[in-house]
């Protein structure tokens, strides 16, 4: 097992590597640079620069200079434990991201806690009351929670709370703590506003998890050791949750590993639409605006998380399913 | 009028006013007052320069307080702020006609335009205190302009016809003149934009001296400046300086405007600006400006969320990024949410055209240069639907020119030139040109292909893309093929030089100022419109690349030239003409213009006075800055 997990850490600095070459060079593929978007940025309020002014500030921001040169650049500098300067914010990227870890943080594991604490139990009442009122009800709203874009609810929730109660509930804080230094009263007000994204992004995760523990319980309710149990007498409560439920959990524990980026990725549109402060809205508009040092590393840096996830995946489900043997020659 | 009395007068009138003014410094804000009394600031007779600029209140004077609650998309919306201070030497005039004194007290020239001399305010001063004046322009020429690292392709503004740079001399601590070796009547409008819009350093004319010689190699050790490189994350000393010499990116750097930044940017979650101390207006009665405390810009990542925080009543004072679309949920919450919507509609122009590719080099290109299939097109066009559907009425249906009370109106019959709908009409002229049809009825090209334009949208301000859709119907009814292809902005403006669109549909919005700037009918602009990109590629290269114009093109390149170094009167009729072959020529069709698109439907709170119920609307003028938001203020 430490000889597995040795092994697969080794690999990481390859991969990444590799990754970052790919992430590089899917961020320069759309045409134009920084400037192409800052020109049409400009555009849009009405402005516009010189031909030699823009030639300026792009060998200014060396984007004069030959990509594998500019990848070199940025590579060597993360190397070097520096993330550079945003071209779009012009200020460290370590600065921007760290600013927003936190609170992407608090989201990410917010909503992750919410998913469960409901998916799970929802899952084993509508497997063990199979075609019951309460199994339909929840099939039904499952439905709902996985066909309804997150964007959408957002944007209904958002004008349901400002058409009967007033208040736009954008953002995590209030209008007076949002550059306060953290307090009490800060924490309380960002709880406030952080349960609404919870449940909007919780919904949809809810809906797709309940589902899938419904079914994987019911495939394991039908086993014959089930049967055996009962007939030795074994409480039906006990009988679920000490087996079938340990069993179904199989599948969910192994996307644990997928949930860590997505944590920090999932919540893009929500986030953009809400207007949250996290990282996902940074990226998107490193993307659009062809920001690509900022965009890279961002990239890079969920990429760094999938393959972190997918070895805490490895390791938890060799630990739950005594079935899963690693091998080692 | 004689081009020189002209000016003569207009330097009378900016100086009358402010000498009216002298000696009559009445009141400032309490906050002001408090730190006098504390011994924290000099008191205001010591603040303010001998000669104080007036700045007329639109109603009535103000009260001091508040905070004007605005709302920005983060750090590429840096001009939010350049339009809410429009910190320049010399400001449009809030209704676009003319340029008046701001920071700088006045200006002079010789009788044919080849100098001019800025006339600075003695006792001026920086908002932290320290005297502004000529030395602050001698930095910028001396340090910034003449800096080959900072500026190697120099600016526009200051070129002499031979592309050498003007030369900038300091007369006296307050005098500072420039020599062209042509006369140069666009220098006033251009000094009018130099207030360091944009992220661009090329926007300045004056900076901080000594705030900004500690990041000049010039001006102090290397290993300092390698230092503060260093510690600011930079690789280069310009990258330092390009972000230290621009308030809004800088944070600390002090400034000449009525608010400077309070240590946030614009790439902050919240940036705020706060009173200018030494802000050098005051309103008829002396009391100094501005009235209000400070302006928040509160950044969303989403612009319909900003559009929300509108309706919900979270915004005080703003046009930008609200939606034309908002305009009636907007009116709608009008009493619930404290606040007024005002209308302020463009300059003229037109804000929907769909602009033909003149050097398209595919096969539809010959059509596209007919003038004969360009009328055509344009009989096809049911504006009245356009301006039902798309602008809520609003506005009229119109080509590319001039609002009617502008000085460059070029007239009735080329405002409405080839507008009205009539498409049997079209339909008889375009089977001059395309007689032959398929069995599905689009007309076929020459060489037997069916004639399909393409016609490029960026869902930019309005419902471009509904307006396209519209156009593509109104087309196909005459047997004209089209269909529309939306693209997001940057790659849309990737494919404008490099000549890949037919056609687009884009807005007019610089008529009231063909000759600063890049005015969009000027084909050597970039971004260059899709109208003519090999053109501009044409005079990029001095006629190695891309195609020659036509007579009619060229002539619109020789107006605009001789415009900036003609008298006034000279001007407005060379403008004139420059309308007519513009709409005459119809390569750009205009559908429906004068409406408020533009950032021109602002949200404005109920308390909030002194702001105007009509004013000039463009982006040369800064709106809102034009309309003087120093003296805006809250009724209590």
């Amino acid at each position: 097992m430490l000889i597995y997990i040795i092994k697969r850490l080794l690999l990481l600095p390859f991969l990444l590597l590799i990754f970052s070459v790919i992430a590089f060079l899917l961020i320069q593929a759309p045409p134009g640079d920084f400037l192409t978007s800052y020109i049409a940025e400009l555009a849009a309020s009405g402005s516009s620069m010189e031909r030699a002014q823009i030639d300026a500030l792009r060998a200014l921001y060396g984007l004069d200079q030959p990509m594998y040169l500019q990848y070199f650049k940025w590579m060597g500098r993360i190397l070097t434990g520096d993330l550079g300067v945003s071209l779009d914010w012009q200020r460290p990227i370590s600065e921007l991201i760290g600013e927003r870890m936190g609170l992407t943080l608090a989201l990410g594991l917010g909503t992750f806690v919410f998913t469960w604490l409901i998916a799970i139990p929802i899952g084993i009442f509508s497997a063990t009351r199979k075609y019951s009122f309460f199994d339909y009800f929840f099939t039904v709203f499952n439905y709902f929670g996985v066909a309804t874009p997150t964007f959408m609810t957002a944007l209904v929730l958002m004008w349901i709370a400002f058409k009967y109660y007033g208040v736009s509930v954008t953002g995590l804080f209030s209008a007076e703590y949002i550059d306060a230094p953290w307090s009490w009263d800060r924490v309380v007000d960002l709880l406030q506003h952080l349960w609404l994204p919870v449940v909007i992004l919780g919904l949809d995760g809810t809906a797709r998890l309940a589902r899938v523990m419904r079914a994987n319980l019911l495939d394991e309710l039908k086993k014959p050791y089930m049967e055996m149990a009962r007939a030795k007498g074994l409480s039906e409560w006990h009988l679920v949750m000490k087996y079938p439920v340990r069993l179904a959990m199989n599948p969910l524990i192994s996307t644990i590993g997928w949930y860590l980026p997505l944590i920090f990725s999932g919540s893009v549109i929500v986030a953009t639409v809400m207007n949250l402060p996290t990282i996902g809205p940074m990226l998107l508009r490193a993307l659009i605006s062809q920001d690509m040092f900022l965009a890279g590393t961002i990239i890079l840096f969920y990429m760094m998380l999938a393959v972190v996830g997918t070895l805490i995946s490895d390791i938890l489900l060799a630990w739950l399913d005594p079935r899963i043997r690693l091998d080692e020659e | 009028m004689k081009r020189s009395t002209f000016l003569k007068s207009l330097v009378a009138l900016g100086f009358s006013t402010i000498i009216g003014s002298t000696g009559v410094i009445a009141g400032e804000s309490p906050d002001l007052e408090a730190m006098v009394k504390a011994g924290t600031l000099p008191p205001l007779n010591e603040r303010l320069p001998e000669i104080p600029l007036m700045l007329p209140v639109v109603d009535e004077i103000g009260q001091y307080g508040g905070t004007l609650r605005r709302a920005f998309l983060g750090p590429g919306d840096h001009n939010n702020y350049t339009r809410a201070v429009y910190d320049a030497l010399v400001r449009y005039a809030p209704d676009g006609s003319q340029i008046v004194p701001h920071i700088a007290a006045g200006w002079e020239s010789n009788e044919n335009f080849t100098e001019w001399i800025i006339r600075l305010r003695p006792g001026a001063k920086w908002s932290d205190g320290t005297p502004f004046n000529a030395d602050d322009i001698m930095f910028w020429y001396d340090n910034i302009l003449m800096n080959q690292e900072l500026m190697p392709g120099g600016v526009g503004w200051m070129k002499n016809g031979d592309g050498s740079l003007a030369s900038v001399q300091k007369l006296s601590d307050y005098l500072v003149k420039w020599t062209y070796k042509q006369p140069n009547t666009a220098f006033l409008l251009n000094m009018a934009n130099l207030d360091g819009a944009d992220k661009s350093i090329s926007n300045l004319v004056f900076v901080p001296a000594h705030y900004l010689k500690q990041f000049h190699p010039d001006h102090t050790s290397k290993a300092s400046l390698d230092a503060k490189v260093k510690a600011a994350g930079f690789d280069t000393w310009t990258q330092l300086f390009a972000v230290e010499a621009l308030p809004h990116l800088s944070g600390n750097r002090p400034g000449m405007a009525a608010w400077v930044p309070d240590g946030t940017t614009v790439s902050d979650q919240v940036f705020t600006i706060k009173r200018n101390p030494y802000f050098v207006g005051v309103d008829p009665q002396g009391n100094q400006l501005p009235y209000i405390d400070e302006i928040r810009f509160t950044f969303f990542a989403d612009k319909e969320a900003l559009n929300l925080a509108a309706v919900a009543g979270e915004i005080d004072f703003q046009g930008r990024h609200i939606n034309m679309s908002s305009y009636p949920v907007l009116k709608e919450n009008e009493n619930n949410a404290n606040y007024r919507v005002v209308t302020w509609p463009t300059f003229g122009g037109s804000d929907a055209v769909v602009m033909l590719n003149q050097t398209w080099i595919g096969p539809e290109g010959e059509y596209f240069r007919n003038k004969n299939f360009r009328i055509a097109l344009s009989h096809a066009i049911d504006r009245d639907a356009i301006k039902e559907l798309a602008f809520f009425g609003l506005g009229e249906a119109r080509q590319g020119v001039p609002a009617p009370f502008h000085p460059y109106y070029p007239g009735d019959e080329y405002a409405f030139r080839y507008t009205e709908f009539n498409p049997e009409e079209s339909s008889a002229m375009l089977d001059k040109v395309l007689p032959n049809k398929n069995s599905d009825g689009h007309r076929l090209m020459s060489n037997g292909q069916v004639l399909d334009i393409e016609i490029g949208v960026v869902p930019q301000f309005g419902a471009w893309t509904d307006i396209a859709q519209l156009i593509v119907e109104n087309w196909a009814e005459v047997g004209v093929k089209a269909h529309v292809e939306v693209r997001e902005r940057a790659q849309h403006f990737s494919m404008r030089p490099a000549n890949e669109l037919m056609s687009e549909v884009w807005n007019e919005d610089t008529t009231g100022f063909p000759f600063s700037g890049q005015p969009k009918f000027d084909p050597r602009s970039d971004p260059a419109l899709t109208f003519a990109p090999l053109v501009a590629k044409w005079y990029a290269s001095g006629g190695k690349e891309g195609q020659a114009p036509p007579a009619e093109i060229k002539r619109l390149v020789d107006i605009i030239d001789e415009a900036k170094t003609s008298g006034r009167n000279r001007q407005i009729a060379l403008a004139k003409e420059l309308f007519q072959i513009w709409a005459d020529n119809v390569w750009e069709i205009g559908t429906v213009g004068m409406t408020p698109m533009i950032q021109g439907v602002l949200v404005a709170n109920d308390k909030l006075r002194n702001v105007p119920a009509v004013a000039g609307n463009d982006w040369p003028l800064r709106t809102p800055g034009d309309t003087r938001l120093e003296q805006y203020f809250y009724s209590r």
